[in-house]
């Protein structure tokens, strides 16, 4: 039997021609698919429009199939998908597209989980795409983090092997997130430190913004591949520009007008927040151009500083409400006071030393004094 | 190795590690000095050392480098005068009226102020910078600076100059990525304070005590500073 | 090549750097302002003359022999080890291109005192033995003959004489229990008379009690020109050891600058001072005098002319006497005293003194010097120029007559005695 395109699916479940055309339109717009001129250039054939070239996919693309696994994880990127306030593009990932297997959402437990997913790993096998959520755990061979008797580890290479791509979603998954803080007692890394033989996307953030997520799981559903990435192997479509570069309080931090604190004047009156601890001009993140609820706000609109929760090692950035620009090893009083000493002490050897040389000196000019004398004396009784 | 890590890096441990060469260098240097040992002027005052050195601090600091033609001596060379005066000024004011600079003394100290508006910082560091450019164009030219300059005072300058260039260009946003120019300025700004403690630029420990010393022989002297 | 000359010159750079030297070469940033202070560097345009220049050799020893930083930059070939050769180089330098006026502290934004620290570089020169000739010579006859003109004490009592006779000027010799102990210098006796007889006729008329000393009769200082301790300590001792024979309440230093700057601020430091005794100078005393009405004065009485007053480092600059003899030339030539400019602390040097004038090679040096001097008499039209010490007199009659100019060059006591009522 032909496996059913997305289009038709939707068709069956009553999706209109003229709905199906307008996801497609939104969804072209949020995978930042380029809008090409509608003029036709001498000896230039008209490229698509960023909307045929969804519809095309998806009218001819069968389903991608999604294994969904967690390691050490809140479940928020999940809840922030399930929850999304976007239904039309949640629904399309979680349903129609298929969530083949995930631990949180699906109805099924236990041994009967464990088979689904094993059925899915076989009847998909170099086909689907693998969602990560939560940091995989290298300490004492993974057992940190252990679903049915199997590591995280073991898991985490069963399910990559026969993957098409590979997709790290939350800043656990992506860098280790909150389990990597300092000291990081399991030695959490990001998937991918573990996965070098596939493609691998982060989708970093504190969750990583939904929208983003089936962004870039509808990217390589329409276009075959995974979106374009910048260093730390994030979409750039969604990671192109800082939190800062967008900011609605940018004009203030031009103006060099602060918030000094939660409830001064400065922060009534939606002043920038970079006093306050701000990460936004080091933070790669859709949330200025996205934000999060149908649009509605994003934390720094809300009247709080950016976390710089999509960057490496956020958490220790040296403190949430520590400004950027202050260093993240702080001397305290006590250290202070020993480099002080170890200085000093220095200079009182040296100095010791140099009195020793001082005192030298003088004997020696003394002498030399003496002898000199003599000798002017031993002249004049010559003379 | 991508710009993100070297942020890291350079806001922590190598910031740190410039810190810890800073402090100790700074107190070994002072305490080296001190230590050389200090005779007693045993001789009568004539007037009084502490308003000499009052005077002279207050003539140093707000009249001769913004007025140098208060003087005749220095008509031949205002404008190194004034370059000198008007870097110190800058680069004080854009150390401690600076946002980002008043955060980093916040972290050190645990209180912070009230920051200038951008635009009169901004006056301020490329005030600096044309100085700075002035200083070297004068110390390239000028032949008794020629004769004077070693090595090391190059260095002086460049690692004064880059923390302010880059700087600059950060708060302006031109050019670089902001964690690309922001990590070049941590490292220059590591780069000045592992230096200080073995160049010149630690004069302005010593200042204080040239500035007293000639304040108060010239206020013992009953002269005017 | 380091010899036993170096080595005593680092001895003495070594003696003499303590905190006060250490912190003030530490505070140098080699900006050269100070350069825009010398006379030596305006008129000659020489750069080492710049008085940071002069502290080469003191920062050498210190650097490279107290610090870790210095002998880094010696391992890395940035700096070099003080050699023979390069004192020599800087010998000439200190002594020949440098009064020790100390201008450059004044300008140095730094406020570093280089005229004291390159006192202290002359220090290690006098140790190596590297001292001028001429100046050397000077020195030699102070020691041995009492005066560096060398006034023999025969010769002494016969200008003492002659000058007695001449002006009608007494002048009471050895006298036990006076007030005040005036000591002069060989330049006054031998050169300007005038002046000795016109502070004697001063305090004759004031009613002072007061003698000069035939063992303490040389108020000039070679040894502090050459920076030699010991020798300075010995010149400085006859002085001391006459008024304590004598019972003075108070040594009057005449028209002297390195005497009164070596007596009032350098003795106190460097030996033993006769417990009460005041060391005051010249001008001040008849400030003082004329004050406290025991003195009258003529206003105006040298009014025509333009006149104008010089200061001179070690009196004015160094030495605070600032007002005193303004006061004076306001009440002498209310109407034709004219200042030049800089005048008072910033004062331009007269380019003969820290025992310049003494040394031949130096002449071109200082008439260079006077030249810019001259540009600043002429600039206010002077006809006559006053001032409180011997040395800068000398250089002025000397320069003056070089350059063949219409100016009269008075000592103020000279004008002072003239006027008196």
């Amino acid at each position: 039997m032909k496996e059913k395109t997305i289009y038709e699916h939707l068709r069956e479940k009553g999706v209109s021609r003229r709905d199906f055309l307008k996801l497609c339109g939104t969804i072209a717009g949020m995978m930042g698919l380029e809008f090409v001129a509608p003029v036709k250039a001498p000896g230039k054939s008209l490229s698509p429009s960023p909307e045929e070239i969804v519809a095309q996919a998806l009218k001819t693309r069968p389903k991608v199939p999604i294994i969904w696994l967690e390691f050490q994880d809140c479940a928020g990127c999940s809840e922030a998908i399930s929850r999304s306030s976007s239904p039309l593009l949640s629904n399309l990932v979680l349903n129609d597209i298929a969530i083949e297997y995930h631990e949180t959402l699906m109805a099924a437990s236990g041994f009967q989980a464990e088979r689904a997913k094993e059925e899915c790993l076989k009847k998909y096998y170099g086909k689907y795409v693998l969602v990560v959520e939560g940091s995989p755990t290298l300490a004492e061979d993974g057992i940190y983090c252990t679903v049915a008797g199997k590591s995280n580890l073991d898991l985490l290479k069963e399910a990559a092997s026969g993957a098409a791509a590979v997709i790290a979603t939350g800043n656990c998954a992506c860098f280790g997130g909150i389990p990597a803080a300092h000291p990081n007692p399991t030695r959490a890394v990001g998937v991918a430190d573990l996965i070098q033989d596939k493609p691998v996307i982060n989708i970093p953030g504190c969750p990583a913004i939904p929208e983003v997520t089936t962004g870039t799981i509808l990217h390589f559903l329409i276009m075959g591949q995974l979106p374009k990435t910048d260093q730390l192997k994030r979409p750039l479509p969604f990671y192109g520009n800082t939190v800062h570069d967008h900011c609605l309080r940018r004009p203030f931090y031009e103006a060099g007008k602060f918030a000094g604190s939660f409830d001064d004047e400065g922060a009534k009156k939606g002043y920038c927040l970079y006093q306050l601890g701000c990460k936004g001009p080091t933070t790669y993140n859709a949330c200025a151009g996205l934000k999060w609820e149908r649009g509605l706000s994003y934390p720094v609109q809300s009247g709080h500083p950016c976390l710089g929760c999509s960057e490496p090692h956020f958490w220790d950035g040296g403190g949430f409400y520590q400004g950027q620009s202050a260093p993240t090893i702080r001397l305290d009083k006590g250290s202070t006071a020993t480099l002080v000493g170890a200085g000093v002490a220095v200079g009182a050897g040296l100095a010791g030393v140099n009195a020793l040389k001082k005192s030298r000196a003088k004997k020696e000019l003394k002498k030399q004094q003496a002898s000199e004398a003599r000798a002017e004396t031993e002249n004049k009784k010559e003379g | 190795m991508n710009w993100t890590e070297i942020l890291n890096f350079s806001r922590g441990p190598l910031l740190h590690v410039a810190m810890i060469i800073f402090i100790a260098g700074l107190s070994y240097r002072l305490v080296r000095v001190l230590l050389l040992g200090w005779e007693r002027d045993k001789a009568k005052n004539k007037g009084s050392k502490f308003w000499g050195a009052i005077v002279n601090y207050l003539k140093g600091l707000v009249v001769l480098p913004f007025i140098p033609w208060v003087r005749r001596t220095f008509r031949h060379n205002e404008l190194t005068f004034i370059a000198g005066g008007l870097f110190h000024l800058s680069l004080f004011v854009i150390l401690a009226f600076g946002t980002a600079h008043i955060m980093v003394w916040k972290s050190l100290c645990g209180f912070s102020w009230k920051g200038l508006p951008t635009p009169i910082l901004a006056f301020f560091s490329a005030t600096g910078i044309i100085s700075m450019v002035i200083l070297l164009l004068n110390r390239l030219t000028q032949p008794v600076l020629k004769l004077l300059t070693r090595f090391p005072v190059w260095i002086n300058w460049l690692v004064v100059f880059l923390p302010m260039i880059t700087g600059f260009i950060m708060a302006r946003h031109l050019w670089f990525k902001y964690e690309v120019i922001f990590s070049l300025h941590l490292i220059s700004v590591s780069l000045l304070l592992i230096w200080i403690p073995f160049g010149r630029i630690s004069h302005f420990l010593f200042y204080f005590f040239s500035k007293t010393i000639h304040g108060a022989q010239a206020g013992k002297r009953a002269v005017t500073p | 090549m380091k010899s036993q000359k170096t080595q005593s010159a680092i001895n003495t750079y070594l003696k003499e750097t303590g905190g006060w030297v250490a912190s003030q070469l530490e505070a140098c940033t080699r900006c050269g302002i100070c350069a825009e202070a010398c006379h030596f560097y305006q008129a000659l345009g020489n750069p080492e003359y710049a008085p940071v220049w002069k502290l080469e050799p003191l920062r050498r020893a210190y650097e490279q022999r107290f610090t870790v930083a210095g002998k880094f930059k010696l391992a890395l070939g940035l700096d070099k080890k003080l050699a023979d050769s390069d004192l020599e180089h800087w010998s000439k330098i200190v002594y020949e291109a440098c009064t020790v006026c100390n201008k450059c502290a004044h300008v140095c934004p730094m406020g570093i005192q280089l005229g004291p620290l390159i006192h202290a570089v002359r220090a290690g020169m006098a140790a190596a033995g590297l001292v001028p000739a001429d100046l050397a010579e000077a020195t030699e006859k102070q020691k041995t003959i009492g005066s560096p003109l060398g006034v023999t004490d025969e010769l002494w009592r016969e200008r003492i004489d002659w000058i007695t006779d001449e002006w009608e000027a007494e002048i009471p010799v050895d006298k036990v229990g006076a007030e005040s102990l005036v000591v002069f210098t060989s330049i006054e006796l031998m050169k300007f008379p005038d002046n000795l007889a016109a502070i004697a006729k001063i305090l004759n008329k004031a009613g002072e009690s007061w003698t000069v000393s035939s063992t303490g009769r040389e108020v000039v200082n070679f040894g502090y020109f050459e920076a030699d301790e010991e020798l300075t300590r010995l010149f400085m001792h006859r002085v001391f050891k006459a008024a304590e024979e004598l019972g003075v309440k108070r040594i009057i230093i005449s028209e002297c600058g390195h005497a009164y700057d070596a007596f009032r601020w350098a003795a106190p430091n460097l030996m033993k001072v006769p417990k009460g005794v005041e060391i005051v100078h010249i001008s001040e005393y008849i400030h003082h005098l004329w004050k406290t009405g025991r003195l009258k004065l003529k206003e105006g009485a040298f009014d025509g002319e333009t006149i104008t007053f010089h200061d001179s480092c070690k009196i004015q600059r160094r030495g605070g006497i600032i007002k005193q003899p303004r006061e004076l030339l306001r009440q002498l030539a209310p109407k034709s005293f004219v200042e030049m400019t800089p005048n008072k602390e910033q004062s331009l040097c007269c380019g003969g003194g820290g025992g310049v004038i003494s040394i031949k090679e130096a002449d071109a040096n200082r008439y260079a010097v006077f030249e810019m001097k001259m540009a600043q008499l002429q600039e206010i039209q002077a006809k006559a120029v006053c001032m409180v010490c011997s040395n800068c007199r000398l250089q002025f009659v000397d320069s003056v007559g070089h350059f063949n100019l219409p100016i009269k060059v008075h000592g103020l006591a000279e004008l002072v005695s003239k006027a008196l009522i």
